[in-house]
């Protein structure tokens, strides 16, 4: 390439290496304490979250049942599994992590929840329940709508695949003897496969919302209470949500639907869009080549399509996630982390890595791989020593969870973030 | 005679060639947020997940002459949202570049070959000369009628100029006074700038047919002239694929370019910084309502978040912040409006209207009266929508808010300003 171009150079106090869940809530906990931050990552799996934040859903070693009470949860984990990432936060930071994440969402336009005392039962489009502690505003009408068991239709739609109504009632039926279901047409869609990205960002017109509350109004009859796949805007869906409401004068909420899911489009969206705004220097969709700790920092080096780019930070936080995003690559000799060669916690051999049987209650060893950091979360190194002082992780490249199992996923991403950003504010120090 | 046909590729085969070490179409999780978020997905029953699942399943010879590559804009949308990364325009080019010449759209052809016609690389065939007059003819015009500009210049073929400056055929072939407003501009700022008669239209229609060779031919002819010039920065103006294709293509090719590739609105937005284009928002005393259409093509394609801020930037110097309303989504994840990819010469209107319906949709709920957008693709597409799902909203290229936040439009080049505009100059 014989093109003139300029090598780009970013400097910040702390450079935030992924673009999930643990990354984006990294991001904004830097943010809270003033520091500046770059942040680094491809798109991630945040666009497949349902958008329930949990906290812990489901206990090791066996996850039967699922638990009521989150924080009796985790002391019970610090009895038997006192290594689980959770167990090494105190309470109250786990709490003040999520309620600053939650408000932080809400000021940016999508509103949750606040933290409790206790888990809800978030709706599934299986028509399962899933325990969680913070919800979409959008969706809270649904577990208020189960615990008390009013009528309730869930609305599909014609052409929408992964979100079935009449799956959602067989499944809940029991429980929920009021529950019924129907099928519309959704306004002006073509024939043919619709998906909800599609849907939702169709109602940020006001137009087909006008349309949609009419057919919404007639198939719920006399039912006061309707629950519909989580279609109900993009950018702005508490205000989608409340229009329909007043058009159709019923409570309406939302259910997410199987991936790719709007709740986690929209969160992606809105971390895209705000937190360059908010100051943070933001390069998605590019995973970095190259990272070396010089003296009192680190330089990372990545390529876009323009050339190389590098970032030198005083810190850096690795939340790199698992097999999917890269943080943890899988191989013949075992379980490896790309970037820096950390050692990872694994199974000592392949074999050992899955059970008989896929679904096993009791999960898989190779999901509780990850690697190991100190009690400041610093990854250490071959010897059992941070790796750097000046490098941090958080997220579920944390060993010693099973995050799918236990439904502790945004529980370890936005604990696990707080903590890290927490250690790097001393460090900066 | 008998009929071409369209020979079958092995799409899994070339994927494999195409993608660097360690990338495969295999690693695709079938999720579908390429689908879910393509405006093309459902248009002859296909959609992007479809399309790699099929390559992946060895369904060659349905993927070979599936029309579907022909409402694909290339726009890499898919490849933007994708968790794994993979580039599915890749095969469509590919895919595009199989078809035998006489099968393709007939449209995106004649355009490609009307660039290979004459040294003007021009998608109209306008000739050399013929630019050469219009410019000149044009000029003479502005500088008798608007005393202002009385010593205006439109440089050609000028030695060493800082700025080779890129036209798109358009404007001189069919709207000739809307070339005014830039020259205005340039004349503010007291840029060093020049037109080549060589090689000066923008717009690239020969990547678009999956003529890579001529394609190659075109890229070749445009930096040759700017080198012959000595000029320091090839400015793209108000055009979005000649961008794309100038610099993919100089790195695709190999070329040997002794200049930079530029953007027009990274100089506006800098002009305006140095305070060398002093624009405001004072005309717009009714609020009237502004969205910008981030093209594919400069900034998902291109620049990416850069010239999306400089874009935003610009555009509330012109308009009042407060007046400015962004599309949803945005910037990097923004939607194609489905002028791109040679649709609008590909003469499937019906297909690139359903396209548009999104991008319809978008401009929609933002309630906004113009939409203002750097790319003449968008510009036709996005009127033709309005148009057709009967839409109230007006287009305008920055160049004609710019002179009416200064003053200086004159009366010929207020085309597309609606009465509301037209009231505020």
């Amino acid at each position: 390439m014989c093109m003139s171009e300029e090598d780009r150079h970013f400097s910040a106090e702390l450079a935030v290496i992924g673009t999930g869940l643990a990354g984006f809530a990294a991001s904004i906990f830097a943010l809270k304490r003033n520091i500046k931050t770059a942040q680094v990552g491809n798109t991630g799996a945040v666009a497949y979250t349902t958008g329930y934040l949990d906290l812990l859903g489901s206990l090791a070693p066996d996850y039967l049942a699922s638990i009521e009470d989150p924080w009796q949860g985790i002391e019970q984990l610090r009895d038997s599994h006192p290594r689980h990432p959770l167990c090494r936060i105190p309470k109250d930071d786990i709490f003040t992590a999520f309620e600053q994440f939650t408000s932080f969402l809400g000021k940016c336009g999508i509103a949750y929840t606040p933290p409790g005392e206790f888990n809800v039962s978030g709706l599934t489009p299986a028509g399962t329940l899933k325990p969680t502690l913070c919800v979409p505003a959008t969706m809270q009408v649904g577990s208020a709508a189960f615990s008390q068991k009013e009528p309730c239709v869930i609305i599909d739609f014609k052409g929408l695949k992964g979100f079935s109504s009449r799956q959602v009632v067989a499944n809940l039926k029991d429980r929920w003897p009021k529950l019924s279901s129907k099928r519309v047409e959704f306004p002006d869609m073509v024939s043919g496969e619709i998906y909800p990205e599609v849907m939702a960002r169709s109602l940020e017109v006001p137009a087909t919302r006008e349309k949609l509350a009419k057919i919404l109004a007639s198939a719920a009859g006399d039912v006061k209470v309707i629950g519909l796949p989580a279609i109900l805007g993009m950018h702005a869906p508490d205000l989608v949500r409340e229009e329909l409401e007043q058009l159709t004068g019923l409570q309406i909420f939302e259910i997410p639907t199987m991936p790719p899911s709007v709740p986690g489009i929209r969160l992606r969206e809105m971390f895209e869009q705000l937190f360059p705004q908010k100051g943070v220097t933001l390069i998605p969709q590019q995973k970095v080549d190259r990272l070396v700790f010089i003296e009192n920092g680190a330089q990372l080096s990545l390529n876009d399509s323009f050339g190389p780019i590098s970032i030198h930070a005083k810190s850096v936080i690795l939340a790199t996630g698992r097999f999917l995003s890269g943080g943890l690559k899988a191989g013949v000799d075992g379980v490896s982390e790309p970037l820096l060669k950390l050692p990872v916690t694994q199974p000592d051999s392949r074999r050992e890595w899955y059970r008989e049987k896929y679904t096993d209650r009791r999960g898989h060893a190779v999901n509780s791989a990850g690697i190991e950091v100190d009690s400041s979360f610093r990854p250490l190194d071959n010897h059992g020593r941070p790796y750097s002082k000046n490098l941090f992780a958080a997220g579920v490249i944390l060993a010693h969870q099973d995050w799918i199992r236990g439904r502790c996923g945004a529980g370890v991403a936005i604990a696990t973030a707080y903590k890290a950003v927490e250690e790097v504010e001393k460090l900066l120090k | 005679m008998t009929e071409k046909t369209i020979p079958t590729l092995n799409f899994k085969e070339k994927a494999e060639e195409l993608l660097p070490e360690g990338a495969s179409f295999e690693a695709c999780l079938t999720c579908g947020l390429c689908s879910s978020g393509c405006p093309a997905s459902g248009i002859e029953n296909m959609d992007p997940r479809k399309f790699i699942r099929m390559a992946m399943l060895g369904m060659d010879k349905e993927l070979s002459t599936s029309k579907w590559i022909w409402a694909c804009t290339q726009c890499k949308r898919c490849q933007h949202v994708c968790p794994m990364s993979i580039d599915i325009s890749q095969l469509v080019f590919l895919a595009r570049s199989n078809w035998p010449r006489e099968k393709k759209p007939a449209g995106i052809v004649r355009s490609c070959q009307l660039i290979q016609s004459t040294d003007s690389t021009s998608a109209m065939g306008l000739p050399p000369e013929d630019f050469v007059f219009v410019v000149q003819d044009v000029l003479e015009e502005v500088r008798e009628q608007q005393p202002k500009f009385k010593n205006m210049q439109a440089p050609m073929d000028k030695k060493g100029a800082h700025f080779f400056v890129n036209q798109n055929s358009r404007e001189p072939m069919s709207e000739p006074d809307e070339m005014v407003p830039l020259w205005k501009i340039f004349d503010i700022v007291g840029a060093n700038w020049t037109y080549s008669s060589k090689a000066w239209a923008a717009e690239n229609f020969c990547m678009f047919s999956g003529n890579e060779e001529a394609w190659r031919e075109v890229i070749k002819k445009r930096v040759d002239a700017v080198n012959e010039l000595g000029c320091e920065v090839w400015l793209n103006t108000e055009c979005g694929h000649s961008y794309y294709t100038m610099w993919n293509g100089i790195n695709r090719f190999g070329m040997k370019a002794d200049f930079k590739l530029e953007s027009l609105v990274t100089y506006y937005a800098r002009w305006i910084r140095e305070g060398k284009l002093p624009v405001n928002s004072d005309w717009n005393r009714k609020n009237i309502t502004f969205t910008v259409q981030d093209p594919c093509m400069i900034v998902r394609k291109a620049y990416g978040e850069s010239i999306a801020e400089d874009m935003r930037f610009v555009t509330k110097s012109l308009v009042g912040e407060e007046n400015f309303i962004d599309m949803q989504p945005n910037r990097s994840a923004n939607y194609c409006c489905g002028g791109g990819g040679g649709f609008l010469q590909a003469g499937m209107t019906e297909h690139r209207r359903t396209y548009g319906k999104r991008k319809f949709d978008q401009i929609a709920a933002t309630g906004a009266s113009y939409v203002l957008t750097p790319c003449h693709n968008c510009h036709s597409q996005i009127e033709d929508i309005g148009h057709h799902y009967r839409g109230s909203y007006g287009v305008v290229h920055f160049w004609t808010l710019i002179c009416l936040s200064l003053g200086i439009l004159g009366e010929n080049e207020r085309t597309y300003l609606g009465p509301d505009l037209l009231e505020c100059i």
